[in-house]
């Protein structure tokens, strides 16, 4: 009895050395930044077990089956709702049980509060993609920016042709604007947050006096955002998927009706794209802007999970992600714009840059500071 | 010395006596499996509503992660900047009350109707009405709000973008109250939930002793009367399982209220829970903990009625004849519109899923924009729909088949056997403390929002080593729906006289020989619609498994669920069919196999 005792407090012992010893995922993530694609080919190689890979995108499972026929790695790729990848990774990794290597996921906010203020997700720039990307977007790493545009329905008489989004305040606009309510996705209600920083305030403010001649009566709002987020929503009908919102305003009957989603739902075979303007290539074929910004673009990012079983074969995959091959899933159709600069915009689209200038993009360190207040005050306007 | 051994003896004893009869050792058994299955997880749930999560709680207090917090009871219930605490908390609330409590009553009064007929009447069409009645029970209830949308939506109401069937069609214009929210809300729950009504009052009419009818129909009593005072009072217990499932269930519906009440701005505390749990999940744990407060409270006025030592034997051992009330000239009529109900609640929404399955572009019915791709086409990256192979062809659907049968079929069969034992220990020690501890336990489940339940047990299956994959969704799945085996096992044995297993007894026949040549059998209907029910809801889950699978193509609900949301309505739907045929199939197989279905439990 008091061998078998010994012999396994010897082993727990064993035990935790090995653990102490073994490095963490963000020690080797570090380590890592510096190799080559050749060394974390050989290494992601002497890995084994299943490559899992969470995502809010249906192409990372694409991406991800690619990848792995490519180096002949088994691959299990899930597409999971942002909020449902947080809450899976957190009790997978409190817990310790297996769970993701990689995830691909939207909001930066809850990225920076849920995942790497934890410490669940690790940052990892590869060495061979890394100058072609611009330093912003490196940490964490962003793989590719997604917009959301205000589309309209082009038939009929009243075309909502916007070049000024308090247009969408008017009360002619009441009922005829379509937007996935903000507390079902957040990235739309990053979006309104953005919209209440000095900078967007601002600029709403002096939309507002160049549309209407005057200066704004702010009335009880703090600022010039708080009153568009409140005259606009109480425009809004809410639908449920951008999707669905494509295919309604796309349709005959849908005059009038304008609308903020995915512009890449555009390649949607279920869409009527013909009658479907999108503002922002209006603004550019006239050159005038809508004022102050033409829609939202959004962050998708790119990381290495820290309980990660083949961190490697992660980075390696990673790595590929900033490849025109690995973009390839996106590469297709307009409304997805690579980090790395030496992938062109898809055929038919502007270019991130330009995109960049006309859209509102997120401060997650100031989302999550007022995110609270908005959110209540959002809330309000929900009813 | 002597004395001390003599009382242990004795205790031993009165122990050995206790352990003796079987119906002591099957609740003894349930009560601790149960505490650790329900009672833990709503401690979990009830630890979540006062500790800090990361992330915008964490902002929010600044305060370490999992410290104890009063922020989010404060914040949900006490908060007057922006009417924070109405808006999210309060309007929600009787909302849900409002919803629930109509749902319920349109699915007593229409399934108990129903069941009525088809059991105690010469209606016609019996066989019809009874087999297409459970459609709608069987399809996942965010399929029946859809179809009430694109049947009734039109461009006066909502976003007002397109015309549905019913204003393309027929020129009519539904009003928006009619279209979206409270209405549209409670009458799709409640027809969603009528067949379940259907089945557990059915199920005990079916089966109760006619000698008290017969009687009251000899001393020429007016059939109302008999209807009011004999009926009713015998399938009163049954009536009031059902109200206190429908109740619960609608009030932690999710899918329905967000397809129609999110259109027009209204808001019942399922989707305020969905939309908080994200950011911060101490307040939507607090919601869940309501919706649990008023489970309870049911459960109570439930237990108060049926608890009280009544007697609700129906089945004797005598022989009972049930006499058709004879509808005569009303036969007809009835037959007529009920069947033109039927077509229209369960018939009609299964046309729209096929012809939506095989359209490309939506709201255009032409033959040029149709196609069979969806179901049996290869290659198809010209659609962009994500897919690129037809349902039926591709071995990810089959392998999602496959998976969803073999769960279903896991949690049929253990939550079915545990609800015929538990209803066999909990009525032979009725009355016991032990006995109301295993009967709340075994209906517990139910009270917890699926979503919520889901999330607690992903945060036990990180504790327990063997709790992944199959293991916890078979095993959340069969607690979750053990309170439908639990409800008919025990209303099936309240009606059993005790006389019947008492002459087994005393001829010296063992315990399980008289659970499975007598018990069993006599009730079988009653039973096995406890094994039926759980088999048929595991197959159209979603919120309690969402957690859960390793990946969204695990299951098919999963797999459909993420097609909607990605708005990929033709795949979505030719899903949501085979979901319905094969547990359409299923129910057919049992049927021949073994007599039974969920439409019989009740019916010739």
């Amino acid at each position: 009895m008091k061998k078998i005792v010994a012999l396994l407090l010897c082993c727990l012992l064993t035990l935790s050395f090995a653990g102490a010893l073994a490095e963490s995922v963000a020690d080797l993530c570090a380590a890592a930044e510096s190799m080559s694609h050749e060394e974390l080919l050989e290494k992601a190689l002497a890995e084994e077990g299943t490559f899992v890979v969470y995502g809010n995108t249906s192409r990372i499972v694409t991406a991800a089956e690619a990848f792995g026929a490519l180096h002949g790695i088994t691959i299990e790729g899930s597409n999971l709702k942002d909020s449902e990848i947080y809450t899976k990774l957190s009790t997978e990794i409190k817990g310790g049980a297996k769970g993701a290597d990689m995830v691909m996921i939207q909001d930066g906010a809850s990225l920076q509060s849920q995942a790497l203020d934890t410490g669940y997700l690790v940052n990892f720039v590869p060495a061979s993609v890394k100058d072609a990307v611009a330093e912003g977007d490196r940490n964490p790493l962003i793989q590719q920016f997604i917009n959301k545009v205000f589309i309209w329905n082009n038939r009929g008489e009243s075309v909502p042709a916007i070049t000024n989004v308090w247009q969408l305040t008017e009360p002619q606009f009441k009922g005829n604007i379509i937007f996935k309510t903000p507390d079902s996705e957040q990235v739309n209600m990053n979006f309104l947050v953005m919209l209440t920083n000095e900078e967007w305030s601002a600029k709403l403010e002096e939309a507002y006096k160049n549309l209407y001649g005057e200066e704004i009566d702010l009335g009880e709002y703090e600022n010039a955002g708080y009153k568009w987020i409140a005259e606009f929503l109480s425009n809004c009908t809410f639908g449920n998927s951008d999707t669905t919102i494509a295919e309604e305003i796309s349709q005959e009957t849908a005059e009038g009706k304008i609308g903020l989603f995915v512009l890449s739902k555009l390649r949607s075979s279920s869409v009527y794209t013909e009658n479907l303007t999108v503002g922002e290539y209006v603004a550019a074929e006239t050159g005038t802007p809508i004022e102050p910004f033409s829609g939202f673009m959004y962050p998708m990012y790119a990381l290495v999970s820290s309980n990660a079983s083949r961190p490697y074969t992660a980075m390696l995959f990673i790595e590929y992600l900033m490849t025109q091959d690995g973009f390839e899933p996106w590469g297709k159709s307009i409304g997805a714009y690579s980090t790395n600069t030496q992938i062109a915009p898809n055929e038919g689209d502007l270019g991130l840059d330009a995109w960049k200038g006309s859209l509102v993009m997120e401060d997650p360190e100031y989302i999550l500071e007022n995110y609270e207040d908005v959110y209540s005050f959002v809330t309000l306007y929900l009813q | 010395m002597n004395r001390q051994s003599s009382r242990a003896a004795r205790q031993w004893g009165r122990v050995r006596a206790f352990f003796s009869k079987p119906a002591n050792v099957i609740l003894v058994v349930f009560c601790v499996v149960l505490c650790l299955l329900t009672l833990y997880p709503l401690l979990l749930l009830m630890l979540e509503t006062v500790t800090v999560h990361a992330g915008k709680e964490m902002r929010a207090v600044s305060q370490a992660e999992g410290t104890f917090t009063l922020y989010s009871l404060q914040r949900l219930f006490a908060t007057a900047k922006n009417s924070y605490s109405r808006l999210t908390f309060y309007q929600p609330l009787l909302n849900t009350l409002a919803v629930s409590i109509t749902a319920s009553c349109i699915s007593i009064v229409f399934g108990g109707a129903v069941a009525w007929l088809i059991t105690r009447t010469n209606l016609k069409f019996k066989r019809f009405i009874s087999t297409v009645f459970v459609f709608p029970y069987i399809m996942p209830a965010w399929t029946l709000a859809t179809f009430w949308q694109t049947f009734f939506k039109n461009v006066n109401v909502g976003a007002g973008t397109s015309n549905g069937i019913m204003a393309a069609v027929f020129g009519v214009y539904m009003p928006e109250w009619f279209v979206y929210g409270y209405f549209p809300i409670s009458m799709v729950l409640g027809l969603h939930y009528a067949p379940f009504a259907y089945i557990l009052i059915g199920g005990i009419l079916r089966n109760m002793d006619a000698n008290l009818e017969e009687a009251a129909t000899i001393l020429k009593t007016a059939p109302r009367r008999i209807l009011l005072r004999i009926t009713l009072p015998i399938v009163k217990p049954a009536l009031l399982s059902t109200l206190l499932l429908v109740f619960a269930s609608s009030m932690s519906a999710y899918s329905v209220p967000v397809f129609l009440g999110s259109p027009v701005r209204y808001y019942v505390l399922s989707t305020k829970m969905m939309s908080l749990i994200n950011n911060y999940p101490g307040q939507g744990y607090i919601i869940a903990a309501v919706m649990i407060v008023f489970g309870v409270a049911i459960l109570a006025i439930n237990q108060h009625i049926t608890g009280s030592r009544k007697s609700y034997t129906t089945v004797t051992g005598k022989s009972s004849q049930i006499s058709l009330v004879n509808l005569r000239g009303l036969n007809t009529p009835i037959a007529v519109v009920l069947t033109v109900l039927m077509l229209l609640v369960a018939v009609l929404p299964l046309i729209t899923f096929a012809l939506e399955s095989v359209i490309i572009k939506a709201g255009d019915y032409s033959l040029s924009n149709m196609t069979l791709d969806f179901w049996i086409g290869r290659n198809l990256t010209y659609l962009d729909q994500g897919d690129s192979t037809g349902i039926l062809l591709s071995a990810k659907v089959l392998k999602a088949l496959g998976y969803s049968l073999l769960l279903a079929a896991t949690c049929s069969i253990v939550a079915g056997t545990s609800g015929v034992l538990v209803g066999y220990g909990i009525v032979k020690r009725r009355g016991s403390k032990l006995a109301t501890a295993v009967n709340n336990l075994s209906f517990f489940p139910y009270l917890m929002p699926s979503l919520a339940f889901g999330a607690i047990y992903l945060a036990m299956s990180t504790r327990v080593p063997f709790l992944h994959g199959f293991v916890v969704l078979a095993l959340v799945g069969s607690v979750k729906y053990l309170p439908f085996a639990s409800r008919s096992g025990i209303n099936a044995m309240l009606q059993l006289s005790g006389e019947i297993e008492e002459a087994a007894v005393i001829v010296g026949v063992p315990w399980y020989k008289r659970m499975l040549r007598i018990l069993f059998p006599i009730q079988k209907s009653s039973f096995l619609s406890g094994y039926l029910l759980p088999m048929v809801s595991c197959m159209r889950e979603l919120s309690l498994f969402v957690l859960l699978v390793p990946t969204s193509n695990t299951l098919l609900t999963t797999m459909l669920m993420q097609y909607s949301e990605k708005g990929w309505a033709q795949f979505g739907n030719a899903i949501n069919l085979l979901i319905i045929v094969v547990v359409l199939l299923v129910n057919f197989i049992v049927n021949k196999l073994t007599g039974a279905s969920i439409d019989k439990g009740v019916g010739g």
